[in-house]
């Protein structure tokens, strides 16, 4: 009887330290559920800062810039012939903005957009640098003039046209 | 009888003891990894956000910019550089300090467009950044130098360009006259005044003189990141930006391809700058490389169509 007795005092214990265990740890879970959402919160702020204070300066950046290739320096201007080179080398750049698509779209004059390959530029007005994801995440854009070299009538002539450059974040990288 | 019954323990309480302390080290072990979790996840926040806040020291007309980083709790910023991969990679690791200790932290931030010259650990609550881009012989990168409030840097003899740009700076732990007793004092040329120098100019040599040691420079915007960053940063990052440089020798490479077939074509010389690059070692071998880019630049400048 005393046995017995004991017996089920061990049990009751041990039922007790089961259930103590398991509600540290479903608070433990909870805690570890709030952080990482708080994680992802914080990254995806993180991604949108970047990607909003970046749009206003990617064009001003090396492999974009003008530079003086077309008489004098030009802010916010995106030279188009070098993003068709940068677009040939674009596999070494990947993750180098830390964004997830650059595109640029010509806005005027407009027409129906046609992406540019070696095959058809310049008779094109979207160039897709970094693909965007199949998820596509969120874009932010910022006007630029977006210029070329271009022969008219025999001539080589400087051509600018209003562009827009979006970069997207969010998406898969 | 009685004294062996006093030391009894009965199975139960040596059940409840050995469980009770299986909990409590499992309590205290997660505590002390979520704490640990959680200093990790600060740090990693900070540095990513200090790399996304130096994106508007990207400069476009002007020479440049200074801006101010203010920290909540005494911080310290380690700057460490890479330079494996295409571009290297500039790292920040932040420690901050709480309870009077500083967080360790093994977390890395990496970007791979940034390149920040400072000590390789600066600490304070306040951070003085400025910018400049480097242009070699076309812009290559924007130079962002960290420095701490804490530290002054009092620039002694400096030639009246270093002068006017530090006026137009306006940034208070640089100073030009006036200094505070602990500066940092940065001589330039051939100094023979009464101040006790840290760190030499030559302008002549175009070198910088810090700790005993020497690196070599090319351009302004090189010679501050001399004066205010780590040997070791200092030539890593040059190396990072001479693989950058390469990068956009092939674009320009490419670019003149595209251009010609519009009957635009530019006689460069991009081959022999990339064939000095490769064979680049420290910062002594700048001059080389900057002789080769002064010459390409005034091919390009000759040019019809201009590849930069």
């Amino acid at each position: 009887m005393v046995n017995k007795k004991a017996q089920m005092k061990i049990q009751q214990m041990a039922f007790m330290l089961i259930a103590v265990t398991l509600f540290f740890v479903l608070v433990g879970l909870f805690f570890l559920r709030i952080s990482f959402s708080e994680l992802r919160t914080s990254a995806e702020l993180i991604e949108e800062k970047n990607a909003l204070l970046l749009v206003s300066k990617l064009a001003n950046s090396p492999e974009f810039s003008c530079e003086n290739a077309f008489g004098g320096i030009k802010i916010n201007c995106i030279d188009s012939d070098k993003i068709m080179a940068l677009k040939n080398n674009i596999n070494k750049y990947s993750g180098f903005w830390g964004v997830s698509g650059i595109e640029i779209r010509k806005i005027y004059p407009s027409g129906n957009l046609v992406e540019c390959s070696s095959s058809n530029y310049p008779n094109c007005n979207y160039l897709k640098i970094l693909p965007v994801p199949s998820d596509s995440g969120v874009g932010v854009s910022n006007f630029v003039a977006l210029c070329r070299i271009e022969e008219i009538n025999n001539s080589v002539q400087d051509r600018c046209d209003l562009a827009k450059i979006l970069v997207y974040y969010g998406g898969a990288e | 009888m009685r004294n062996k019954k006093a030391f009894q323990i009965s199975f139960a309480w040596l059940f409840a003891i050995i469980v009770g302390a299986f909990i409590l080290f499992l309590a205290i072990y997660g505590v002390t990894k979520i704490m640990k979790t959680g200093s990790d996840f600060t740090s990693a926040r900070t540095g990513a956000e200090i790399g996304v806040l130096l994106n508007p020291l990207e400069t476009g007309f002007e020479s440049g910019r200074t801006s101010l980083l203010t920290m909540p709790v005494d911080t310290q910023i380690h700057n460490r550089c890479t330079e494996t991969g295409t571009f290297g990679k500039q790292i920040i690791k932040i420690s901050q300090k709480n309870f009077g200790k500083w967080s360790a932290t093994d977390v890395d931030v990496g970007f791979a467009n940034k390149y920040i010259f400072s000590d390789a650990n600066v600490e304070g609550r306040n951070f003085l950044i400025f910018s400049k881009p480097f242009e070699f012989p076309f812009k290559i990168a924007d130079l962002i130098y960290l420095t701490s409030s804490k530290n002054s840097y009092c620039l002694v003899n400096a030639p009246s360009r270093i002068e006017d740009e530090i006026s137009d700076l306006g940034q208070e732990n640089l100073y030009l006259e006036n200094c505070p007793a602990n500066s940092i004092n940065v001589c330039f040329g051939i100094y023979s005044g009464t101040v006790e120098c840290d760190i030499y100019v030559n302008e002549n040599r175009k070198s910088v003189e810090k700790e005993g040691e020497i690196v070599y420079y090319e351009t302004d915007a090189l010679m501050y990141a001399a004066i205010f960053s780590d040997v070791d940063v200092y030539e890593c990052q040059i190396k990072r930006l001479l693989q950058r440089l390469n990068e956009l020798l092939t674009i320009y490479e490419d670019k003149n391809a595209i251009i010609s077939l519009r009957g635009c074509s530019a006689d460069v010389d991009l081959f022999t700058l990339k064939s000095e690059i490769d064979r680049f070692g420290n910062s002594e071998d700048l001059m080389n490389v900057a002789s080769i880019a002064e010459h390409i630049n005034r091919q390009n400048n000759l040019e019809n169509c201009k590849l930069w």
